[in-house]
């Protein structure tokens, strides 16, 4: 069974086995932009309960005030394993003590630091029979949450990972027919890079969006690219890994930790003991104020729908403008493949509602005759007011749209 | 630039279904003769900025056309 498959190299579960019980150290600060490596390290100190702190491969360890630069790529003694199959390892993985520390992408900001234990990070890991034989596309950052979600998921099952990460659309593509890829979890960012529909794709039957607001437009077109799939959301977070049910646009909080959620504002707020540890965490009466607004669809049985995240309000001449909800009307916009709103600073409202749009290949689209639709659904603050065409839209380390 | 200005005007316009101006003087109201809000001249001073790279109202309030081309011309 292949483990990991990147680019041209494959990566068997004999190899991986080969790989964990050679050699007598392993990096607790390990930065690489060889995922093989990076997996290989991180199950090997994980399987010892030993710490280990995730970098991204392009991150300066400068720019995050906890990291001392000399300590990273230095290697520490383990105790050597022999681990006779794969199971043990999984074993080893599943009772481990370790404390595995992650940092926030940061789209806005410092990167915060956070502390999890492999209990946390494994929450919602599903193993059993019918989890066998998977193939998933690897679509996320491996040191951060969603990366880390979808690797235990599929290692535990001892699945076979494709690396999709920060790939151009014809590669993915590529990878899905000549892999057979049967599972995709991505953000919805990723998706919209997969659009317009050409072809259908059979062999995908799971497909996950999470990290960001997706919108019923989205929904419509991965269903026509994978017919077979079954679509559905979830909600992880740096600071509390995977809590929440998918159902349908909507979350279920389960009723197993129903008490440890409040909503004040219309934010949701998490009790500490749900979350990993972390000097950034700021707590009131023991709840952690998670900065996602949300609304209720049904309060009794813990069915909510994300709104919006709080910071990410656009303050427009005094009116608050969530730019999610300006970025799906854009997206609703035949033609759209992507769109991003964000405020400019100005003289006379404070900010100004701009967008950035991709249009899909060979489309015209003006300026105008985006916002004379837009005129027709959203009140006039919510209307950008100055809309630029883009080839592309920057994203974050984890994939997610970066907000000028 | 007057020609620009005035582009940017009538863009403006068009997206409130107002009809093209056809000839701006430079004691054209901005408020009251072009019938543009404060958001209108939001959006006017990024335009300009984004064609001129000056902020028309960066030191206070700019009230006709004129004082727009003086504030470019400066």
């Amino acid at each position: 069974m292949v483990f990991l498959s990147d680019k041209e190299k494959e990566f068997t579960y004999d190899d991986l086995l080969r790989s964990l019980n050679e050699g007598t150290v392993y990096y607790p600060y390990y930065k690489t932009s060889n995922v093989y490596s990076y997996f290989v390290n991180l199950i090997k100190a994980i399987a010892a309960s030993k710490p280990l702190v995730l970098l991204d491969s392009d991150i300066n360890p400068s720019e995050i005030d906890d990291i001392d630069d000399s300590k990273v790529n230095v290697a520490e003694r383990i105790t050597p394993t022999s681990f006779q199959c794969m199971n043990e390892v999984v074993a080893a993985v599943q009772n481990s003590k370790s404390e595995i520390t992650i940092f926030t992408s940061g789209t806005t900001g410092q990167p915060k630091k956070v502390v999890h234990s492999i209990a946390t990070l494994t929450r919602s890991v599903r193993v059993g029979d019918r989890y066998k034989g998977q193939i998933w596309a690897y679509a996320y950052n491996p040191t951060h949450m969603a990366g880390l979600q979808v690797f235990f998921q599929a290692f535990e099952n001892q699945n076979t990972l494709v690396n999709v990460f920060n790939q151009p659309r014809e590669y993915v593509y590529q990878q899905i027919c000549e892999k057979r890829i049967t599972h995709i979890s991505a953000t919805p960012t990723f998706y919209r890079l997969l659009l317009p529909f050409e072809q259908a794709y059979e062999s995908v039957v799971r497909a996950t969006l999470g990290g960001e607001k997706s919108d019923q437009h989205l929904y419509d077109s991965i269903m026509k690219i994978f017919p077979n799939a079954k679509i559905n959301n979830v909600y992880a977070s740096t600071e509390a890994g995977s809590l929440f049910a998918a159902k349908g646009d909507c979350f279920q909080i389960p009723e197993s930790i129903k008490e440890k959620f409040k909503v004040v504002d219309d934010e949701l707020l998490i009790h500490k003991s749900l979350l990993g540890s972390s000097d950034s965490f700021k707590f009131s009466d023991g709840y952690y104020h998670s900065g996602d607004l949300i609304e209720w669809v049904d309060e009794t049985l813990g069915l909510f729908r994300f709104k919006s995240r709080k910071n990410e309000l656009i303050n427009v001449g005094g009116y608050k403008v969530n730019p999610g909800e300006v970025e799906v009307a854009i997206q609703d916009i035949e033609g759209v493949r992507q769109a991003m709103v964000y405020g400019k600073a100005n003289s006379i409202l404070g900010n100004v509602l701009c967008a950035d749009v991709v249009l899909e290949p060979g489309i015209t689209l003006t300026e105008l005759d985006i916002k004379k639709v837009l005129n027709l659904q959203l009140q006039d603050f919510k209307v950008p007011r100055r809309i630029k065409f883009v080839e592309e839209i920057s994203l974050t380390r984890t994939g997610k749209m970066k907000r000028v | 630039m007057e020609e620009k200005v005035l582009s940017i005007i009538n863009e403006i316009r068009a997206a409130k279904e107002m009809a093209p101006v056809e000839s701006i003087k430079t004691d054209t109201k901005l408020r009251e003769d072009l019938n543009l809000t404060s958001f209108d001249l939001a959006e006017l001073t990024v335009k300009i900025e984004d064609e001129f790279d000056i902020d028309i109202f960066e030191d206070g309030l700019v009230n006709t056309v004129g004082e727009i081309i003086a504030k470019l011309q400066a």
